[in-house]
Formats: structure tokens, sequence, C-alpha cells
């Protein structure tokens, strides 16, 4: 019905008259980082941005950026390199999960 | 002569060679003692000595059950520059008789022990709130009294309860009043 009904307004107006014309539309992405945990527990602050320490002592690089890298794991954790090389001096375990501490990768 | 100026240069010239962790720690602190606040149990309050200093205060909790109903027990507890690489000191500032404090106020709570053998000990991502729970749990579960810090009392508590409550309760009628 719809159909038909379209089809003879083209033919009387020689243009689509819709019930519905889109005026405006707002697109919205989603994203996340891609690692299991996005705060490090140690110092409660993003892993991608600058550990509490170097946000204190606001600690750049010869470029300008801040240098503060993320660790993780072998068991998957991350934390700030800055926090867990600190924590590691102590007692060579993940606080989360209190395995045997061993760097899987570093990076951002 | 010595200015002030030329000491102000000398102590950034000393400061800067060690890491300072003090701001580290009075950042976590605001958020941590606003959360501690929040999440208090019950019978517990919390006293700074200083407004402006939240790396020091008072624990009091007041048993409203268990042995130690009715007593007031406080607990100096004390935020280091290091925190939270080290568990905050604690001392029991009021005499009472329990397996896990000694009668100077030392605190046994695996919580607050900075070098774990089991895994049980400090870990950075503890928060004030957990050694606040851990403190008021010394007075409700009464399950662990394997590694006692008073022999004594964990040995009265294991072969007589009723010796063990009324010592207690002298003690709180003596020192913990409120």
């Amino acid at each position: 019905m719809a159909d038909e009904n379209d089809n003879e307004r083209i033919d009387e107006n020689q243009r689509p008259d819709k019930m519905f014309t889109l005026k405006k539309w707002n697109a919205v992405a989603m994203w996340s980082w891609d690692v299991e945990c996005d705060t490090c527990a140690i110092c409660r602050v993003q892993v991608m941005d600058a550990c509490l320490r170097c946000q204190a002592e606001s600690k750049k690089d010869s470029y300008g950026k801040q240098d503060c890298v993320v660790v993780w794991g072998e068991c998957n954790h991350s934390f700030h390199y800055c926090c867990m090389s600190l924590w590691v001096k102590q007692n060579n375990r993940c606080p989360l999960c209190q395995q045997e501490w061993s760097i899987q990768r570093m990076g951002k | 002569m010595i200015t002030l100026s030329q000491r102000l240069k000398r102590k950034n010239d000393s400061d800067s060679g060690i890491v300072n962790r003090a701001p580290i720690r009075d950042r976590l602190l605001v958020k941590e003692a606003q959360e501690m606040s929040q999440l208090l149990p019950a019978s517990c309050s919390v006293q700074y000595h200083n407004e402006n200093d939240l790396s020091k205060f008072t624990l009091v909790v007041q048993p409203t059950e268990g042995y130690w109903e009715g007593g007031s027990f406080k607990f100096d507890i004390n935020v280091t520059e290091e925190y939270n690489m080290v568990p905050p000191l604690v001392k029991c500032a009021t005499k009472l008789w329990h397996p896990n404090i000694s009668e100077n106020g030392e605190v046994c709570l695996s919580l607050l022990r900075r070098h774990s053998v089991d895994g049980m000990g400090w870990s950075p991502i503890r928060r004030l709130n957990d050694v606040v729970w851990g403190l008021h749990a010394l007075f409700t579960d009464l399950l662990n009294f394997e590694d006692p810090l008073n022999v004594e009392a964990a040995d009265q508590f294991r072969y007589s309860k009723e010796d063990f409550k009324s010592k207690v309760t002298e003690y709180v009628l003596s020192y913990a009043r409120e």
C-alpha cells in the first residue's frame, strides 16, 4: 500500500514526499583501551595517563612528552612502569594477584 | 653569614638527590581519607590531630558487641611519606587484653605487615579503608589467633573463655572507659 501511495505522489508532484525526513543525525562512537585493567591499581590513575608521581613532578622527555610507560606482567595485569618498579623493590609479586612478577611487555 | 636564600638554595640542592614521595602520599590521602570517612564502620570514628594534615589521625573503635563491648579503643595511625609502598604505622594507644595486640600497643594484623611472606601482607592496592576495617575486625572476628602477640591472652582464650572474658572486662573497666 505504502509503495503504491508513494508512487502515486511521485507521479503527481514529480518529487518524493516522504512521511519522515531525516533532518539531523548524531553519530556516536565507543572506544576503550585494549588492556584488561585501565587504571593503575597502585597510583589509581589511568595507565594511559602519566602516573601520580610523574604528574606531580611534571616529568617530560626530550621531546616534551610525558615519559611514563605502561608495563604488563605475565599475569596480564598492567601498571605504570614507575609505580611497579618502586613496588618490586620490596616485593616481587603482582599487587593484584600475588603471582611472581615478570614483565611480559612494556610501552603505550 | 648564612642567609635565607643560601639556605633555601642548599635545601633545594639536597632535595633533588633523594626522591621525595610526600606529594604522592598527600594526593592519595585526599581521595582515601574521603573514602574512609564515607565507609567507616558504625562503631568507629576518626579524629585528625591537625585539620591540615591527613597523614596523622586516631581511629576510635567502640565495639557494640563481643568481648570488648563497652570499651573505647584508640589507634594512632601514621601514614608515612613512603605510602602507599609501605603500610601506615599503627599503634594501639589504649591498653587492652587481646591476643593480637600487645600490652605495649603493637598490633598484629597481616595487612599491616610490610614484608609479606605469605602474600597476605601490605600491597599498594590497599587503602586506608581496608586498614580501618581490618582493625575493626580485630574486635569482631575471633578466628585467627594462630600467631598471637599476646601469647598469654591467646592461651587463655583457647583454654578458658570465662577467664579470658573476665580479664578483658577488667582491662576495659580500668583502661578503656570512654
